[in-house]
């Protein structure tokens, strides 16, 4: 799981080595920081340059600027040293509950910020042995700084969980939007998937691909702009996303005809009442993923634009196409879409609409966005789409919001004790995961921005004797 | 143990850290004070994350170092490093290299959590004692180098961890010298040895470049 290599074969026990590597993986891992650091110095140093050759500031004026601007280099040096704790913030209330843990409003006690704090229990991650899998596309993730992504400012751990602290969307989730709301209009659909398709699009860009967008994920802010959540973090642990899962079922077509038999409107209510569930479960969906995710033949970032196709599809329709009562009813169905993917007579939408659907929810080599973002942006369903100024025109449906820290957008959750050593000890006995800590090792990560901090130093892991 | 395949994220991620072990990064350049910047917050960040990191690097040796494998803090035969502080060891003494360590790494570990000497919060200012105490702490870490080096690399090499304790000991060696911290004459015991290269060929990166 390390970044290094193997260690040669001479006598040391177990903790010996396990600490080797570990030490190992830190220096490479901070060598690797240190110099993209270096060059993300130089880069503001150089934008700030620019911008006031721009502006045709006056050496004074200018004189000026840099010193502000050192200031707040060596603010953040100041920053590097501390270290926020849970002691720093004050939770306020749950906003969310995923797969690992949950999402809670929470204030920082000195500045009175608010923010999202998503909270990743670690010892249900490492059941799933997967840890890896996060470090690594959170390393790079952290570079990620783009409008349409939720933004990342701190993270920390402690014995139990890993705390990220982000950008806190009071818009709430695309999901509760869709089951507050039987079906979109069109209108309103063309809005969401023309700045999906942006949000997309940017973190291709940067050379992700997401392969789990899904509703869950498409969060929107205080005006109702779409962004993508943090990702990249527990994508591909979820049993759902794996095809070990199915392996022992045949492609035969589905079976559950119960479901088969409703009607659009009962499909739709099924649907409504299990999806919750689903988004919590460690088994997750499969609904929005493509079918070539799930061969062993590979994919690429096309994938995403079939999720796309099924978000369209449900947002239009009221229920996502594949649903079934089991996610391995609706693994049948994704492999077998050619005769699952049905339109309901009862639910009529535009042809256009139908037309982008199947361009999106289609083999890849026939898919739209495969020759480029550009013929996803030129299909007649998103006429009169503004692609330049989307973001800052008004949103299809205004979010109205009374304070920083409404939460009327998010559904009532029961505080839980996740943050209680105690409640979730008993479960998992420290020493089961103690000794992988050095899993999470660099997972701390701290933006240049934002947080003021105080608080204590780092704890040291040198070996006492 | 598994390899990464080339293409994949993690292989990227792994051929870049790699990579910035390697002597083609020029660390010299990230040492330098950056232009309008405070000298002593500069200064903390580096001697935290310093004494982070070589407290590692002797943390995977220390099982190797016993009061019978080096009875004497020592680097070679002919440095010899005693103790002193303000409270048991008034004198100079001389200890065994595992007890010298400890001491050191707790007396530096006392410093860097004192927010009278490291402040974290913004605005506090730094005492006026602060360079001098940051002298000595450097001071004394380069020593665990010392040591390390000239005692223990024999087990740095079997680990494979060379290329990290020596991409280590070339930034600290960089930062101190470019900002003066440590006394040349501290520095000659890793002098001497580093010429004459270990019995596996292997020489710190110093000496290689002249
Ligand atoms: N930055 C945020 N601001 C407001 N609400 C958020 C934020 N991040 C997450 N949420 C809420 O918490 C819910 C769960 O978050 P998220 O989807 O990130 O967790 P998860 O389900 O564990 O992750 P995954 O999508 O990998 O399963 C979201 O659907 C959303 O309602």
């Amino acid at each position: 799981m390390a970044m290094t290599e193997q260690t040669p074969c001479f006598p040391m026990s177990n903790h010996t080595k396990e600490r080797v590597t570990m030490t190992k993986m830190t220096l490479e891992n901070f060598y690797s920081n240190l110099i993209t650091q270096h060059e993300e110095r130089e880069l503001r140093q150089k934008r700030l340059e620019k911008v006031m050759e721009e502006e045709g500031l006056r050496d004074e004026e200018k004189k000026m600027r840099r010193s502000a601007h050192a200031r707040k280099e060596t603010e953040f040096l100041r920053l590097k040293r501390t270290r926020l704790g849970l002691d720093d913030f004050e939770s306020l209330k749950v906003i969310g509950r995923g797969a690992f843990g949950e999402v809670r409003l929470v204030q920082k006690k000195d500045t009175g910020h608010v923010y999202a704090m998503k909270i990743l229990r670690k010892s249900d991650m490492l059941e799933k042995e997967q840890v890896g899998h996060i470090r690594a596309e959170r390393d790079i993730l952290v570079e990620a700084d783009s409008l349409w992504v939720v933004k990342m400012f701190y993270s920390f751990q402690d014995k139990l969980n890993l705390y990220l602290i982000m950008e806190f969307l009071p818009g709430g989730d695309m999901m509760t939007l869709l089951m507050k709301k039987d079906t979109l209009t069109e209108e309103e659909t063309q809005f969401y998937i023309a700045e999906t398709v942006l949000a997309i699009d940017s973190i291709h860009q940067l050379g992700f691909i997401h392969r789990d967008i899904k509703p869950d994920n498409l969060l929107l802010d205080s005006k109702g702009h779409v962004k993508l959540s943090d990702f990249g973090l527990c994508t591909g642990l979820k049993k759902a996303h794996r095809t070990d899962f199915y392996r022992n079922l045949n492609h035969s077509l589905p079976s559950d005809v119960n479901f088969q038999n409703m009607n659009s409107k009962r499909k739709a209510e099924t649907w409504k009442r299990n999806r919750r569930q689903l988004a919590f479960s460690t088994v997750g969906t499969p609904d929005y993923i493509a079918p070539e995710v799930f061969l062993q033949t590979g994919y690429n970032k096309l994938c995403d634009w079939w999720s796309l196709g099924v978000i369209m599809y449900e947002m239009l329709i009221g229920y996502p196409p594949f649903c079934s009562e089991t996610p391995q009813e609706t693994y049948k169905k994704v492999m077998n879409w050619k005769e699952t993917l049905t339109f309901p007579p009862e639910v009529p939408i535009s042809e256009k609409a139908k037309d982008l659907i199947l361009r999106f929810c289609c083999d890849w080599e026939q898919r739209v966005g495969a020759s480029g973002v550009e013929e996803i942006k030129t299909n007649s369903f998103f006429e009169g789409v503004d692609w330049e100024h989307i973001r800052e025109r008004p949103a299809a449906i205004p979010i109205e919001i009374k304070s920083i820290d409404d939460t009327s957008n998010f559904d009532e959750f029961p505080d839980s004790d996740i943050l209680k050593p105690m409640g979730v000890a008993c479960n998992h006995p420290e020493t089961d995961f103690k000794n992988k800590d050095w899993v999470f090792i660099n997972y701390t990560y701290k933006r240049f921005e934002g947080l003021t901090a105080r608080g204590a130093m780092p704890t040291f892991s040198r070996p006492r004797k | 143990k598994r390899k990464f395949d080339p293409g994949t994220q993690r292989f990227e991620l792994h051929k870049r850290a790699q990579a910035s072990l390697s002597s083609g990064v020029d660390l010299k350049a990230t040492v330098q004070l950056p232009s309008g910047e405070d000298l002593n917050d500069w200064v903390a960040v580096h001697v935290v994350d310093f004494f982070n990191r070589i407290n590692l690097i002797y943390g995977t040796i220390c099982d190797f170092c016993t009061e019978s494998t080096c009875p004497v803090m020592s680097g070679g035969p002919k440095y010899e490093y005693r103790w002193q502080d303000d409270t048991k060891y008034k004198k100079p003494t001389a200890l065994p290299a595992p007890q010298y360590m400890n001491l050191l790494m707790d007396w530096i570990e006392v410093q860097i959590n004192n927010e009278d000497i490291f402040p974290t919060s913004v605005g506090v200012p730094f005492p006026k004692n602060f360079l001098p105490i940051c002298k000595k702490i450097l001071c004394r870490l380069f020593r665990v180098f010392v040591h390390v080096y000239i005692h223990h690399f024999d087990r740095i090499l079997l680990m494979g961890a060379e290329a990290h304790v020596n991409t280590c000991y070339k930034h600290f060696y960089y930062f101190v010298t470019e900002l003066n911290l440590i006394d040349r004459k501290e520095l000659e015991p890793l002098k001497d040895t580093m010429d004459n290269k270990d019995h596996h060929g292997h020489g710190a990166w110093i000496y290689e470049k002249r």
